[in-house]
């Protein structure tokens, strides 16, 4: 007799019976399960060509429609990455822009577009040339008048409709430069006369 | 050689089992749900022993055991004759029970009453009372009794193995363990069960 049966234990646990009858016979409600669903072999047996070539088809559009999603996807964010990297450009040449006119406006402080005022200097300086302009031009025939004062005239209305496009896009660096040059043409034309027509000048430091 | 040859031409009964066992099998994967109604019968007493012993609880049990055949069923396919078929089965049951655990709570509520009634169907369909020198009636429902207050981890590795003769290994894997817990959990259990019989410590 090995040690297993000797163990008290162990005969106890050998003595269990294996097997329990069940209360009720469980087959009918087994059978009612398993007859509405063959085993998996035999289910793949029989669904062999139909089913399993609609599958493939069904696959393979799934694979194409895949594909195609895949591709849109990846130009959209390329089209995004360009788009982003194009604008960060223009940006920074604008912002560049800016940079190397800010001497420039820093000197002739003058607000452009909108309802800002010109800089004091720059005002004071532009109305003794204006003055000085009116003055000499009053002695001039009036041919050469005419043509001055309409000069003039196109220039400021230059200027204003230069000013008021700034004052919709305040952040464009060729209107501020279109309004700058603008303003300079002004000044060198109201100064052309004054240095034409007598020796002493009006000094503009722009 | 003629024994040899009278070897082969009389198989023994195992061998015979085991083939008509494989015919069962062979006829039910093809559909044949007779030869599936016959392979219930040959083994519903062990998996629904299994399922009490786990669970004691006999309404859990025979749910574990009914949807265990179901799912033998739909994957006899998968059985490639590797293990002894009823030993797939077992595992399918085991499964089944852990399954149930893990969706109702850890804790099952233990239930002897389904174990005594069983042992005392068994004892008056034999009709004989035990061999001298073999445990009683009495003794039986006991260690039934004992097996049911034991930690829900240690009473799977006595029912499996110390029961149903499954090796370290085989349970390890049955119960989703490692072999090591599976070996202190049936030490533990041994030793509980010792204690709540009042069986003291064996010494050979």
């Amino acid at each position: 007799m090995n040690q297993r049966l000797r163990d008290p234990l162990d005969r106890a646990l050998g003595s269990l019976p294996t097997e329990v009858a069940p209360e009720k016979d469980l087959w009918a409600q087994i059978e009612a399960q398993i007859s509405a669903s063959p085993p998996i072999h035999q289910r793949e047996h029989r669904v062999d060509v139909v089913p399993r070539r609609h599958f493939n088809v069904s696959s393979r559009w799934l694979q194409m429609a895949a594909a195609v999603l895949l591709i849109a996807g990846s130009s959209f964010t390329t089209w995004v990455i360009v788009q982003r990297s194009a604008n960060e450009r223009v940006m920074r040449a604008q912002q560049f822009t800016v940079q190397q006119m800010q001497p420039v406006l820093n000197a002739m402080p003058a607000s452009f577009g909108g309802a800002d005022a010109l800089g004091a200097d720059y005002q004071k300086a532009r109305a003794a040339l204006c003055d000085e302009f009116d003055r000499r031009v009053a002695k001039l025939p009036p041919v050469t008048r005419a043509r001055l004062e309409r000069d003039l005239a196109d220039l400021r209305r230059a200027a204003n409709h230069v000013a008021a496009t700034l004052g919709q896009h305040p952040g464009d660096p060729l209107l501020q430069q279109l309004l700058l040059s603008t303003y300079q043409s002004e000044l060198a034309l109201l100064g052309s006369l004054n240095d034409v027509s007598t020796p002493e000048t009006v000094g503009v430091d722009l | 050689m003629l024994s040899g040859i009278g070897a082969i031409e009389q198989p023994s009964a195992l061998d015979r089992a085991l083939s008509a066992d494989t015919a069962l099998i062979l006829a039910a994967r093809s559909g044949d749900v007779k030869a599936f109604e016959q392979i219930y019968r040959a083994h519903i007493g062990r998996v629904l022993g299994i399922c009490l012993r786990m669970t004691h609880r006999r309404d859990v049990a025979e749910d574990c055991a009914q949807l265990t055949f179901v799912r033998a069923w739909r994957n006899l396919g998968a059985f490639e004759g590797r293990s002894a078929f009823g030993t797939w089965l077992h595992r399918i049951a085991v499964n089944e029970v852990l399954t149930y655990t893990r969706n109702h709570g850890t804790r099952l509520e233990a239930e002897t009453q389904g174990l005594d009634d069983a042992h005392l169907d068994t004892e008056a369909a034999q009709g004989a009372m035990p061999a001298p020198g073999t445990v009683d009636a009495g003794e039986v429902m006991d260690m039934e009794r004992a097996l049911a207050t034991l930690p829900e981890g240690s009473r799977h590795v006595v029912v499996l193995q110390a029961i149903y003769g499954y090796s370290h290994e085989e349970v390890a894997e049955m119960l989703g363990i490692a072999v090591g817990t599976c070996k202190a959990q049936l030490h533990r259990g041994r030793r509980m069960l010792r204690e709540r019989l009042g069986l003291g410590e064996f010494e050979p």
